[in-house]
This record gives structure tokens, C-alpha cells and sequence, in this order.
């Protein structure tokens, strides 16, 4: 017995890890560059030159600061054309970019000369047009204007492109434009040499192109590296998900952890009382079941538990909604948040603070009990059927006990058993379930939380309330199977015995 | 005791399906609905079915084509109008045949542009805020839940029934393999990967770009490259096999691999999984298919695992094995059909909760194309003006109608195999 439990605990560390990689896969995929959701919008003012500067190095800081300048993984599995430092590159787009056209072209040296140009270029661009504007009034030089914003707009798309047909058509577009501004304006000149280098580097990723590279793997490893980071934190500027440190929320710019724990309350709250209720309710409805099998009630209440079941809450909670909270039907209950719009009065104590939000509460409560309602009596009517049939329930009919004691004291305490595991397939459930229900009753919650950041692409928010949620799910299915195992030593022995 | 696939839709036991009402009753509902789902665009659609023009037949509601010619019968002149933007309805035409319902999913129809409630004549069951009619809605959203459910279901059986397969025939103790084509399989996932996936990676992500069966097809010769190198890899282990240590067999745990596998799956929480990949995802059905697919395959495996691990010991499969069968063709024939049926219970469960999570998503609107109109999407809009009563009450029923059948087939079936599962 000791062997399962400890089993069971072991088996808790590869569920964490294989739940912790989701996550972080799905943080590294998450679209956006989080260098740039943390850079302030406020940028301070100034010409834009230093503006770029100071921008380059706010990227750069904050790169650092949420850890994106190391390596992903601990390893990678690379051909030998990339390079292994590819992670270093602070912009995101730009690596995308440089990452797509070396597994196209193979050629990493003239890949990056081509892309310092193409950047030597835009600096030079944006120059060119800070001057004109600075000199000239709009009325002055209207197509120098316009050809030098096109131009940008022209290197801007460029700085996308990872097919080198596109690249080149570009680039020819570039060098007409900029033969055409040389015609409005003679000081433009100076932008020749630049388009042709640009246009010769681009020739060269063809001309040295060497694809073969590409299908020759090689492996890299990086003992210090973001899931590593993530998980276990560098002991300075990050603590790691292990001590439940997730990160910078994106939306409110606060600690995501700090947010959860703000927000958690409620959920909890929910689930627990719902639970409680569900079990209170469904007890005597599944004994009586039971004990009457196949009449009238049985299959009538059978049958409705089912519907029950089958009912997607967010529609009985729209429902509600619509029929209690409405000022043309009945306007019993509020329709949204758990308390009172102007909140509690100052000196009000703890039962008067229950008493106000009272009305809010029965709505929700309903919608989260009825569902789980369903599946515990039916999982105890047919655990409570199982034991019905048993030898020592016949013993203890025979033996002359009330049918009452047969039922509530024997068969109850043994079909229990069941409803154990119940609460962790529940318990997750509800989690799951809240982010609909907190939405419709703006609940603020776990469920509503990940609800708004998925509006606001607030991707640590996100992530931490599914690996949150995950290792919820995972206690709950060890705390489960190991109080499964001590009421009932059988199931230990079988369970390693069949494994 | 589990009666036996093919059997069982002859035998007693669909017998006993039979007898069990609700059951049957709802079988006769989900064919209604399957039949809804596959005439969708006869039944509901703008277009005519059939139009006569001067002598000229058009199927307008059946043809891909966006150009129609048509003759003006006053002018005489010869009109080319865009099939999608035309409006049928204020054209003459000579003769003409409407769908049963004349409107579009999701289409306004301009004689009423506002909400207007199932009194009105030609929208039986009421229009949305924008007069898209709601019948119509509920008949291509029946279309749709009805796919994701099927096809979601689909992968996932897939994946379960392979893995439970393997799992409960092959069992701890029947497969063999040396150490060394163990080692060169394990050394090989990585090379596997890279001419599977990494080299491939700018295919995959044109792909994500414009979604399709595209994105199919690439997976399929992905994971194809991905075995090939991995079997590869596997043979030469066998020239290891000189070094006494490598040549050494040990058993592969295969139903325990499996098992812990489905112990970590079951553990990941579904809906939330689903919820944070549709928000970093292009809305679209094809992902919410795959995200559910890949994450409902367990209770399908553990059905059928527990199904052949039974059957393994059995007799008939120890004669198949004592004529020499191969161990491919003694699943896939003998061993497989019999546990087919109790995991359809898996299956049909499996589709009705599909359908829910996709309701779900479709009522929060995460993950799926906005312009596509759902029963979750009808709801949602019902959520916004609860004077358009009809816009919560139909949908929800139709929703409700369609999940409840399935378990109750789900159950029934159970009921008929003696099938023990949870909940």
C-alpha cells in the first residue's frame, strides 16, 4: 500500500512536467512579442533618433528583464546552416524572419549581412525623411514627401519577406522609387549606394546559397535556458513557477500571481459550496433510487438527472438570467457581480456583508450545483446498486435489520467509495467550467480573469491559470486515488498487479 | 457478460436497446439530425433550388459557380449578376423554386433588418438583431456542431483505438526487442524530428496561414517521414547486435507506457487547454477539432484496453496465434471488432461533449470564426437582448435537444453491453 501511494506520487512528477511544457508551449507560440506589449507606449519625447535608442534599449532591457535572451529549451535540435545564438536577436519578428530565410537559403553569413543592410537602409530612410520634415513645409515638396513615405513603407514590408523572388522584386521597387525621388530631390543621392549594396547582399544569400546545409542536423545544448527559467527561476529578477512566481501580467503590468491571488476566492468558493450541495442533495435522491430499483421514481428521476446533465449550463444560466433578473418578467435577482454595485457599507460585519451579496450568490450557486448534481447521483446510484447485490447486505436483511439501517449504515458508507474519485473528476470540471458561467454572472474569478485576458492577448495570465488549473486537477486526482486506496486496500494491490 | 461487436447489433443486446425507449427514441432523433445536418444548404437557402429563365434552367443553391447570366425578360439584354450578392428574391423569374426555408444562415434579410420575433411571417423562429433569420442559423449550426462532433471523435478514436489496442494485446510482457534497436530508436526520435518536422517547419507555418486540409496533409507526411526514420533507425539497431550487451532482449512495456500516458492526459484540464490554444490560434473549426480530438482519446483507449486485455487470454485468439497469425492481423480481425462496441459508448459520450465544448466556445466566442453563425453564437446574441427571448430558447433546445440524445444513446448502448465505465 505504502508502494502505490508512493507510486501514485511519482507518477505526479511527469504529469507536472508534461503539463509545464504545454504551458510554456503555448507562451512561446502565443503570437506578439512580449518585449514589445512591456515596453511603455509612453515614449518620452525628442527627436526620433534618440527615440529609436532609447527604444533599442528598452528592448533590450526588457528582453533581459522577462528572460527571452536565452536559449528555449535545454536543447535544440537545429541543421547545421542556423546558427545556435539565433535566440539572441531581441526583436522577435526579425528572428522569425532571419530563422525562416536561413532554412530556405542556407547561407547564414550573407543572410545577415543582407539583413544589416536592409536595417543600415531604414535608419538611413528615416533620417532622410526626419530632415524633410524638419526643413520643409508640406506645401514645398509634396512627392518627396509621399515617395519617401512609400519608400518606408516599401522597406518596412522588406523587412517581412523570406522568399528571395519577393525580396528582389522589392528591392527593384525601392531603387525606382528612389531613382524617382532623386529627380524631385538631388540631395537624395546619398541613398544610392545603400540600395545597391542592399540589392548585392540579396544576390549573394542566392549565389552562395547552400540548401544541402539544411538537411544535416546538428544538436545544441543549453544548460540555462527560458523553461528552465520559467520553472525553477534565475534566483534574481524571476522566482519560477515553482515558487508561483508567473510572470508580468501584460494587462495590468502587476505580478500574474498576485492578480490569481486576488481572483481565486471566489472560484473556490463556488466550487466547494456547490460540491457540498450537490453531495447533500444527491445522497437521499440515489439511496432512494437504489433501494426502489426500476419503479417509477427510479426511472423518472433516472431520466431527469440525465436532462440535467445533458443541460449546457451556459444556457440555463442565460435562462435564469432571463426570467429572474429581467425587469419585464421577474426582476428577483441582480444579473451581475457578487455584491452590491456601490459595495459594502464601512462598518458592515461579516453576516451583514453574506446577507447583501445573498442575492447575487443564488443564481450562480444554482447553475454550478445542478450539473454535478447529475453526475453524482448517478455515479452513486449505480455504486449503491453494486453493493445492494452483495452478499453482506443480504446478510444484514436477513439478519432482520430495519431497511433503513440496511440502506443509510451498510450499503451508504460502502458506496462512497466511488464518490471519492468523483470529486477529482468534479472538482476540475467546475474550474473549467466557471470560465462560461464566471462570464455570464461577472463573477470575479479564475474563469472571468482568463476570460478578459484572452480579450487583452494577456498570454502569462492565460497560461498560469491553465497550469494552475492543471496542478488543481492533478492533486485532485492523487488526493483521490490515494484515499481510494487507504478506505479500500483491495484497490492498490489490483492496481499494481494490472499495471 | 460484453456481448460482441458485429453480434451485438443482431443479438440480444440491441434487442435490449431496443426495448429501452428513450434510447431508441433518441437514435430515431440523431438520425433526424444527421439528415438536417447533410441537407443543410437544400433545406435553408437564399437561393433558388431550381430557376427558369427564358428557357434557360439554373440550380443556383447548387452551384459553385459566382457569375450567373441571366436574360432580363424586359430588356431582352443578357445580365451578369454575382451569385452571392444578387438578391433572388426581388428577380423575375419564370419559374422558380424556393428552399423550405428561404433565407440564409447568417444573411439579413431587408424586408426585416431588425430583430423580429417568430410571429412575423417567413421567420418561424425569429430573426437576429441583424434579420438574419434564426431557423436557418439553427440548421447550418446543426451542420456544424454535428461535424465537429463527428470528425473530433474521429481522431480520437483513432488515437485510442490504436493506443488501447497496442496496449492491452501487447500487454507488458510480449514484446521483445534488444537493447540496441531500443537505444538506436530512442537516438533516432531525434533525426526523426528534424527531417519530420524542423526542416519542414516553413511548409507548416504557410500553411497556418490560410487554414485547410492543407494542414493535413503536411501533418500526414510529417509523421510518415517521422516513423520511416524511426524504423530506420530501429533495423540498424540490429547490427548492434554483435555486442553482447546490446544484443541483449528486454521487454517493452508498452501498456504500462500507454497507461501512464493516459493517466497524464486525463490529468490536463480540457476546457482550459482548449480556451488558452483558441486564444493564441486563428479562429477556426479545424483547430477546435484537433484540440479535442487529441484530448478525448483516453476513455476510448482505456475501453478498448480493458476490452482485448480480456480478450488476450481468450481462446480464439490463442488458436489465431497457434495457426501462426500475425499479431497486425489478429488485432485488426479477431481481436479488435469484438471491442469495437463497447468503446462506441466511449464514442457517442465523447461526440456529445465535443458538441458542448464547441457550444461553449462558439457562446464565448474564442476560437472560432466570427462570421460563422452557430447555436452558440445565436445564444450569445440572445444574451445581449433578453427581449429577443427567441434567441436564447431555441438555440439552447437545440443544443439541449442534441446532447441529450447522444448520452442517451451513449447510455443505452451501456446499458445494452453491460458495459462498465464511469459516470
Amino acid at each position: 500500500m505504502r508502494r502505490y501511494i508512493l507510486r501514485r506520487i511519482l507518477l505526479f512528477i511527469p504529469t507536472f512536467i508534461v503539463i509545464t511544457l504545454l504551458s510554456f508551449i503555448i507562451l512561446v507560440n502565443a503570437p506578439g512579442d512580449p518585449v514589445e506589449r512591456m515596453m511603455t507606449a509612453a515614449q518620452s519625447s525628442g527627436d526620433i533618433s534618440t527615440q529609436s535608442i532609447v527604444q533599442q534599449e528598452q528592448r533590450i532591457y526588457w528582453s533581459h528583464r522577462l528572460g527571452l535572451d536565452l536559449p528555449v529549451f535545454y536543447f535544440s535540435v537545429h541543421s547545421i546552416a542556423e546558427p545556435d545564438t539565433l535566440y539572441r536577436i531581441a526583436d522577435k519578428q526579425e528572428r522569425i524572419v532571419l530563422s525562416k530565410l536561413v532554412k530556405e537559403y542556407g547561407a547564414w553569413k550573407e543572410i545577415q549581412t543582407y539583413y544589416s543592410k536592409l536595417k543600415a537602409l531604414k535608419q538611413l530612410l528615416a533620417d532622410e525623411s526626419r530632415i524633410e520634415f524638419m526643413t520643409t513645409t508640406e506645401f514645398k515638396s509634396g512627392p518627396v514627401r509621399v515617395l519617401l513615405q512609400e519608400m518606408e513603407s516599401e522597406v518596412n514590408l522588406l523587412k517581412n519577406e523570406t522568399l528571395i523572388t519577393k525580396i528582389n522584386t522589392r528591392i527593384n521597387k525601392i531603387n525606382e522609387l528612389s531613382a524617382e525621388l532623386q529627380h524631385h530631390k538631388e540631395s537624395c543621392s546619398s541613398l544610392t549606394p545603400s540600395i545597391t549594396a542592399l540589392k548585392k547582399s540579396a544576390e549573394e544569400i542566392t549565389s552562395n546559397q547552400c540548401r544541402w546545409k539544411n538537411y544535416i542536423p546538428a544538436i545544441s545544448f543549453h544548460p540555462n535556458n527560458q523553461y528552465h527559467r520559467w520553472l525553477f527561476g534565475d534566483g534574481m529578477l524571476s522566482k519560477g513557477i515553482l515558487h508561483f512566481d508567473f510572470g508580468i501580467s501584460y494587462l495590468t503590468k502587476q505580478p500574474v500571481s498576485t492578480v490569481i491571488a486576488g481572483k481565486i476566492g471566489w472560484s473556490l468558493f463556488f466550487t466547494l459550496i456547490s460540491v457540498l450541495l450537490a453531495y447533500i442533495i444527491s445522497i437521499p435522491l440515489a439511496i432512494k433510487a437504489a433501494a426502489k430499483k426500476n419503479s417509477g421514481f427510479d426511472r423518472t428521476s433516472s431520466l431527469i438527472l440525465f436532462m440535467l446533465y445533458s443541460l449546457p449550463t451556459f444556457w440555463v444560466a442565460t435562462l435564469l438570467l432571463m426570467t429572474f433578473s429581467n425587469t419585464d418578467v421577474l426582476n428577483i435577482f441582480p444579473a451581475s457581480g457578487i455584491k452590491p454595485v456601490t459595495g459594502y457599507p464601512v462598518d458592515a460585519n461579516l453576516f451583514e456583508k453574506i446577507k447583501l451579496s445573498l442575492p447575487y450568490l443564488i443564481l450562480p450557486t444554482i447553475c454550478y450545483t445542478y450539473s454535478s448534481l447529475a453526475f453524482l447521483s448517478r455515479t452513486l446510484r449505480v455504486s449503491m446498486l453494486e453493493i445492494l447485490s452483495q452478499d453482506f447486505i443480504r446478510t444484514a436483511r436477513a439478519k432482520g435489520l430495519p431497511e433503513k439501517t440496511v440502506l443509510w449504515k451498510h450499503a451508504l458508507k460502502n458506496s462512497l467509495l466511488p464518490v471519492i474519485t468523483v470529486f477529482a473528476n468534479v472538482f476540475p470540471f467546475m474550474i473549467g467550467g466557471s470560465v462560461i458561467l464566471e462570464s455570464i454572472f461577472t463573477i470575479p474569478g479564475m474563469g472571468s480573469t482568463i476570460y478578459s485576458s484572452i480579450d487583452a492577448q494577456d498570454y502569462p495570465m492565460i497560461v498560469a491559470v491553465f497550469t494552475l488549473t492543471g496542478i488543481l486537477t492533478m492533486l485532485g486526482y492523487l488526493l483521490s486515488d490515494v484515499l481510494y486506496a487507504i478506505v479500500d486496500p483491495r484497490i492498490s494491490f489490483s492496481k499494481i498487479n494490472n499495471s | 457478460m460484453t456481448d460482441t461487436g458485429k453480434i451485438f447489433f443482431m443479438g440480444p443486446g440491441w434487442k435490449h436497446f431496443r426495448k429501452n425507449k428513450p434510447a431508441s427514441i433518441s437514435m430515431y432523433i440523431l438520425f433526424f439530425l444527421a439528415l438536417i445536418a447533410l441537407l443543410a444548404p437544400v433545406i435553408a437557402n437564399d437561393k433558388p433550388l431550381f430557376a427558369k429563365q427564358n428557357g434557360e434552367i439554373f440550380f443556383p443553391a447548387f452551384s459553385f459557380s459566382e457569375v450567373i447570366e441571366l436574360k432580363n425578360s424586359e430588356t431582352r439584354q443578357n445580365e451578369i449578376l454575382q451569385s452571392s450578392q444578387v438578391n433572388w428574391k426581388q428577380l423575375k423569374l419564370e419559374k422558380v423554386w424556393w428552399a423550405p426555408i428561404a433565407y440564409s444562415a447568417g444573411k439579413s434579410d431587408p424586408l426585416h433588418p431588425d430583430y423580429s420575433s417568430p410571429s412575423v411571417k417567413g421567420h418561424l423562429l425569429g430573426t437576429t438583431k441583424n434579420g438574419a433569420d434564426v431557423l436557418s442559423g439553427l440548421i447550418h449550426g446543426t451542420r456544424i456542431s454535428m461535424s465537429i462532433g463527428i470528425l473530433a471523435m474521429l481522431i480520437a478514436s483513432l488515437i485510442g483505438i490504436i493506443l488501447g489496442s497496442m496496449a492491452g494485446y501487447f500487454g507488458d510482457e510480449h514484446v521483445r526487442a534488444s537493447r540496441g534497436s531500443l537505444l538506436m530508436t530512442v537516438i533516432g526520435i531525434l533525426p526523426a524530428y528534424f527531417y519530420g518536422f524542423h526542416i519542414r517547419s516553413n511548409q507548416f507555418s504557410n500553411m497556418l496561414m490560410n487554414p485547410g486540409v492543407g494542414i493535413f496533409l503536411q501533418l500526414i507526411l510529417s509523421v510518415f517521414i517521422f516513423t520511416l526514420i524511426l524504423f530506420i533507425f530501429y533495423k540498424t539497431g540490429k547490427l548492434l547486435n554483435g555486442i553482447a550487451f546490446f544484443s541483449k532482449k528486454i521487454f517493452v512495456k508498452i501498456d504500462s507506457l500507454v497507461s501512464r500516458t493516459i493517466e497524464v492526459f486525463i490529468s490536463i484540464p480540457r476546457l482550459i487547454l482548449i480556451i488558452s490554444i483558441a486564444a493564441i490560434a486563428r479562429p477556426s473549426f479545424i483547430n477546435i477539432i484537433l484540440i479535442i480530438g487529441f484530448t478525448s482519446w483516453t476513455e476510448i483507449a482505456r475501453f478498448i484496453r480493458a476490452e482485448l486485455l480480456r480478450a488476450r487470454n481468450s481462446d480464439y485468439i490463442e488458436s489465431a496465434r497457434a495457426i501462426g497469425l500475425t499479431d497486425f492481423r489478429i488485432i485488426l480481425k479477431h481481436a479488435l471488432p469484438n471491442a469495437l462496441a463497447p468503446a462506441t459508448v466511449a464514442i457517442v459520450f465523447g461526440i456529445a461533449s465535443a458538441i458542448l465544448i464547441e457550444s461553449g466556445l462558439s457562446f464565448l466566442g474564442i476560437g472560432v470564426p466570427p462570421d460563422v453563425t452557430t447555436w452558440g453564437s445565436l445564444l450569445f446574441a440572445g444574451k445581449e437582448n433578453f427581449e429577443a427571448w427567441w434567441l436564447v430558447l431555441f438555440p439552447g433546445l437545440f443544443i439541449f435537444i442534441t446532447v441529450t440524445a447522444f448520452n442517451l444513446v451513449g447510455d443505452g448502448l451501456r446499458d445494452a453491453m453491460d458495459v462498465k465505465g464511469r459516470g
